[in-house]
């Protein structure tokens, strides 16, 4: 789809339809995050029961964090090789898209941590790195508005892209590789990690249910992302063009 | 009550930070839109 198409006036039926899925999706994963799961019969107050709920939007915004910065490393490949706008919108659409979720991570994690650890934020390997990652991805956005040149921008961007994304598998593995305060969600009831728990079914239903939600959800801002990119585009060329006539 | 008080600012937390994504967008989609309009009248005109 073009600039120009995006922008016509006529109905938007993808988007409409996306933001209608991602809505009941979203509103669903409350109503089992809420409701459906039942609570964790382990934990010792009623406080930590019911902040433990968190757990299903906090993984599911980490995901799509984590999902946003690996396709802007991807369209940063994309952008290298074939120098089309496309990667260019992608790569920074996706990492305006993760780094609110990031946002979401870290602020739903500190809430949580509060009860659970008596803390607001620790500085463990995950929750470092995590705050690291963060600012890194700031850092694309700030080099992105540093750089008039479109092309250079772009070019500058997608390789900043490229290397920030390190720090997603490490910020991964890390509480894997160290020992961390941090739950392992994924791979508990194994060895991996520390402080790993286990899941009653209903629980790991909704698990992966907010994932999905989370998913679709993602897919949709980024779809209304990258048509507000490329109005941008289009309203660059145009003023470059009253520029040079 | 006092017991959801974390519970609640997380799920807050989480619906304003979407909610100010969402607005961002739209917002700017809007400004864009009226600009990218503008324009296109200041070509035109500047053609004929």
């Amino acid at each position: 789809m073009t600039a120009g198409t995006m922008h016509s006036g006529k109905r938007d039926i993808w988007g409409l339809v996306l933001t209608v899925v991602s809505g009941i999706m979203m509103i669903t994963g409350l109503y089992l995050a809420f409701v459906f799961a039942p609570p964790a019969m382990n934990l010792q107050t009623a406080v930590e029961r019911f902040t433990q709920r968190v757990l299903y939007f906090h993984v599911g915004a980490a995901w799509v964090g984590f999902f946003a910065f690996f396709v802007t490393f991807a369209a940063g490949i994309g952008y290298l090789a074939k120098r089309t706008f496309f990667w260019d919108n992608l790569a920074h659409s996706s990492v305006e898209i993760g780094l609110t979720f990031m946002t979401m991570v870290l602020v739903t994690g500190s809430i949580w941590a509060k009860p659970t650890w008596n803390t607001w934020w620790t500085w463990s390997p995950r929750l470092t790195i995590s705050a690291i990652g963060w600012l890194m991805y700031i850092g694309y956005l700030m080099l992105r508005s540093a750089i008039d040149n479109p092309a250079r921008r772009a070019r500058f961007a997608a390789v900043y892209g490229i290397v920030a994304f390190m720090s997603v598998p490490i910020n991964f593995m890390a509480i894997r590789w160290w020992r961390d305060i941090h739950p392992a969600v994924v791979a508990s009831g194994s060895n991996e990690g520390t402080g790993g728990f286990d899941m009653s079914p209903n629980m790991t239903a909704t698990l992966i249910f907010c994932v999905v939600a989370f998913t679709v959800f993602y897919f949709t801002l980024l779809y209304h992302r990258m048509r507000l990119g490329n109005v941008e585009h289009e309203v660059e060329t145009l003023k470059q063009k009253a520029m040079y006539r | 009550m006092a017991d959801l008080l974390y519970l609640m600012l997380a799920y807050a937390a989480f619906w304003l930070l979407s909610f100010v994504l969402i607005f961002s967008i739209f917002n700017r989609q809007k400004k864009l839109n009226d600009e990218l309009t503008m324009l296109k009248q200041l070509l035109k005109k500047e053609e004929n």
